[in-house]
């Protein structure tokens, strides 16, 4: 049998590399007749360069900078969908104290793919969306710097997230993770009398390491564009906020995911290979200040740029420039420096030395001094200004609202002794959910309408978008502050099953998450249907920014595509002859 | 030309080796973590492979095949080592396979395979 297996296992192997030799001949061949390969021989032309494939086949060997973004955003919002129906189907689980719905095990294999699903499928990949789309334009570059490992950054995603989803696919013998997404050892090494040696959980950490060496290239990547392709008229100095972001994070990535996958590596050693450096007399801490070490700059490195979102969006509906802009790119700079020096405050309740935990006590409440600065800052650019009140300025004040809910609860949190008293508890959960889905999220969604008619060249549906921001900002305030109760009640993290003195508090946290269901519904719909059928764009400037002087590069290089495609009929963007950019920033 | 020029001054907004180099590297992770003779094998000649065409296509090399002399030298000692120091036959076995492929695709591409397009 053994010996068929891997009969037929190579057979279909051989078949599918000769396949993909056939595909990439075929390819080539079509390729050679563009007109770089065809003898375009003085230097580069932009037309020459600016051939695509039409169809599937444009999508799966592009590596233009827009459509790489869109790659991501399509995978992003995917990835959402996928990881918001598990966490509702968790919380009508949690609408009962007794196991009703699902069994407990299902629960906690739900548990952990929704945080791996929303952080590193979700939330890494819909930053790079926007940054792939929108720093070369803001910067003023043709692309990336290295457009083709920019293209191989994306395409390790979906195997990655096929890896993670891995056990929840119909394979024989093979059951989805349930460690949590911090994979705690000993319960992610497989000792011991639990299920957690089975090869789900090792696709998992597979999948988890390919998307950190996704997000790792992408670093590298914009870190090379933003250093070394800005326009000529880009300087340090008139650097948009977003790039800047985007830069104090790719930095942050780039110590912190080739850690993770250090890490996962010697995980999946101990688990197959037998060696002993979390268990088998290895130190199980060792992976908690492993983890944390990349897991700490990795929360940074969700929320900086979508500050940055924010602190681009948040002044063009304001009508004014963003108040103390050098010391919101500092205070970035500041948060991506101290956010290596906080990871043992996760680790307050493991036992750790009492001297190296007031020491990480102390640089966690420094960070929010940084924090603050960038709050202080939203809220004084709206002081006085010219709010007008659009689906993506509703989403920056969201932003700002959650995250000063997110971030004060965050800072009882870094006391060690509330944290000793609150650290397992829902109290942990509604903070860092006020942070991933009340603030990171809702300023993904402001970058998602602000850009829309970008993207889609029409026009969302207006009061649909507004529907959406109410049903979510209430929504996730009722769930998450209903969380926050349940934990200064002492209700424990992590459980399918609880006493039924916390059913009210559960009850109506599945309430808000229902709210959101519906609002995530209202903005599926209006995206889809906007897209294919919504009034097209008429004015390169549909949000009036002209006019208040607050026009970004990237609606510059919009006109310009749209005036080229209305003088040559085509829908492919080109640079006008003899045009200069514009500037009006 | 751009004063501070880079990789993206040669580029062309289409490739096809991208997708195959980032099928690459799961498909071999798989086959050697499981110890799946076949797919670590496949896996690891695709990313070589693609690895090597790309890297001719973006002009950091002028034909694929020393490229691919050059990931088969790095499977051989690799899969030699895991064989010899680490004590995984299958796996070792497999790297140093997809070693001999890759010198053999190599060598073939050398010898048999004529320019396809015009020298500029």
């Amino acid at each position: 049998m053994a010996i068929t297996g891997q009969i037929a296992l190579t057979v279909l192997m051989g078949l599918f590399l000769v396949g993909v030799a056939a595909w990439l001949a075929r390819v080539e061949n079509w390729r050679s007749y563009t007109p770089v390969g065809g003898g375009a021989t003085g230097g580069e032309t932009a037309y020459g360069s600016d051939e695509k494939p039409a169809g599937l086949i444009r999508w799966l060997t592009t590596v233009d900078h827009k459509d790489i973004g869109l790659l991501y955003g399509a995978f992003g919002i995917t990835a959402f969908v996928v990881g918001g129906l598990m966490v509702m189907v968790m919380r009508l689980e949690l609408f009962d104290p007794e196991m009703t719905l699902i069994s407990n095990t299902y629960y906690n294999s739900l548990l952990t793919s929704h945080g791996i699903t929303m952080l590193f499928l979700f939330g890494t990949p819909i930053i790079a969306a926007f940054a792939n789309y929108f720093v070369p334009l803001l910067i003023g570059a043709d692309d990336m710097a290295f457009p083709r490992i920019n293209a191989i950054a994306f395409w390790l995603l979906p195997p990655g997230a096929l890896l993670i989803w891995a056990g929840f696919l119909p394979i024989p013998g093979v059951i989805p993770a349930q460690t949590g997404w911090t994979m705690y050892t000993p319960l992610s090494a497989g000792v011991g009398s639990g299920n957690q040696a089975n090869a789900g959980v090792d696709l998992m950490l597979l999948g988890l390491h390919l998307t950190g060496v996704s997000a790792t290239m992408g670093a590298i990547n914009f870190i090379a564009t933003i250093f070394t392709e800005r326009g000529e008229n880009v300087s340090w100095a008139n650097l948009d906020i977003f790039s800047w972001t985007i830069l104090t994070q790719s930095g942050l990535i780039l110590f912190a995911f080739p850690l993770l996958g250090s890490a996962i590596v010697m995980l999946l050693l101990d688990r197959n290979f037998g060696t002993a450096f979390f268990i088998n007399g290895g130190s199980p801490i060792l992976w908690q200040h492993l983890f944390w070490f990349f897991g700490h700059p990795e929360v940074y490195i969700l929320v900086l740029p979508p500050m940055g979102l924010v602190s681009l969006i948040l002044p063009r509906f304001s009508g004014r420039r963003l108040f103390g802009f050098k010391f919101v790119v500092y205070s970035t700079l500041a948060i991506g420096v101290l956010s290596f020096g906080v990871w043992a405050h996760h680790m307050f309740a493991t036992g750790i030395d009492p001297r190296l935990r007031s020491s990480f006590m102390a640089v966690s409440l420094a960070i929010a001094i940084p924090s603050a600065v960038k709050t202080f800052n939203w809220i004084t650019t709206m002081w006085n200004g010219r709010l007008r009140l659009t689906t993506p300025m509703l989403f920056c004040i969201g932003f700002v609202q959650n995250f000063i809910i997110g971030g004060v609860t965050g800072v009882f949190l870094a006391s060690i002794p509330v944290d000793l008293v609150l650290h397992d508890t829902y109290y942990v959960v509604g903070h860092f959910h006020y942070i991933v889905m009340g603030a990171i999220t809702f300023a993904g969604m402001a970058g998602l309408y602000y850009w829309f008619p970008v993207f889609a060249g029409r026009m969302y549906q207006r009061r649909l978008g507004k529907i959406h921001f109410w049903l979510w900002l209430v929504g996730s305030n009722i769930t998450f502050l209903a969380m926050i109760l349940l934990g200064y009640g002492g209700m424990p993290r992590r459980y399918a099953t609880y006493l039924p003195q916390f059913a009210t508090l559960h009850q109506v946290a599945t309430l808000g998450a229902l709210v959101m269901f519906v609002g995530g519904l209202v903005w599926v719909y209006n995206f889809v249907v906007s897209w294919l059928e919504g009034p097209r764009v008429e004015d390169a400037d549909p949000w009036n920014l002209k006019q208040s002087g607050l026009r970004t590069n990237e609606w510059a290089w919009f006109e310009r595509k749209r005036e080229t495609a209305l003088a040559d009929g085509g829908d492919e963007e080109a640079l006008a002859d003899g045009g200069d950019p514009v500037d009006e920033e | 030309m751009d004063e501070n020029p880079g990789i993206s001054d040669q580029y062309r907004t289409a490739s096809p080796w991208p997708v195959f180099v980032a099928l690459g590297i799961p498909v071999s992770e798989v086959g050697l973590l499981f110890g799946l003779f076949p797919v670590a094998v496949g896996g690891l000649v695709l990313f070589c492979g693609s690895a090597a065409g790309m890297a001719e296509e973006a002009g950091y090399v002028e034909r694929p095949w020393g490229a691919l002399g050059v990931f088969a030298a790095l499977c051989l000692v690799l899969g030699l080592a895991v064989t010899l120091v680490a004590g995984q036959p299958v796996r070792g076995y497999a790297t140093v396979a997809a070693g001999v492929l890759l010198l053999a695709g190599g060598v073939v591409g050398r010898l048999f395979v004529t320019e396809a397009q015009p020298a500029i």
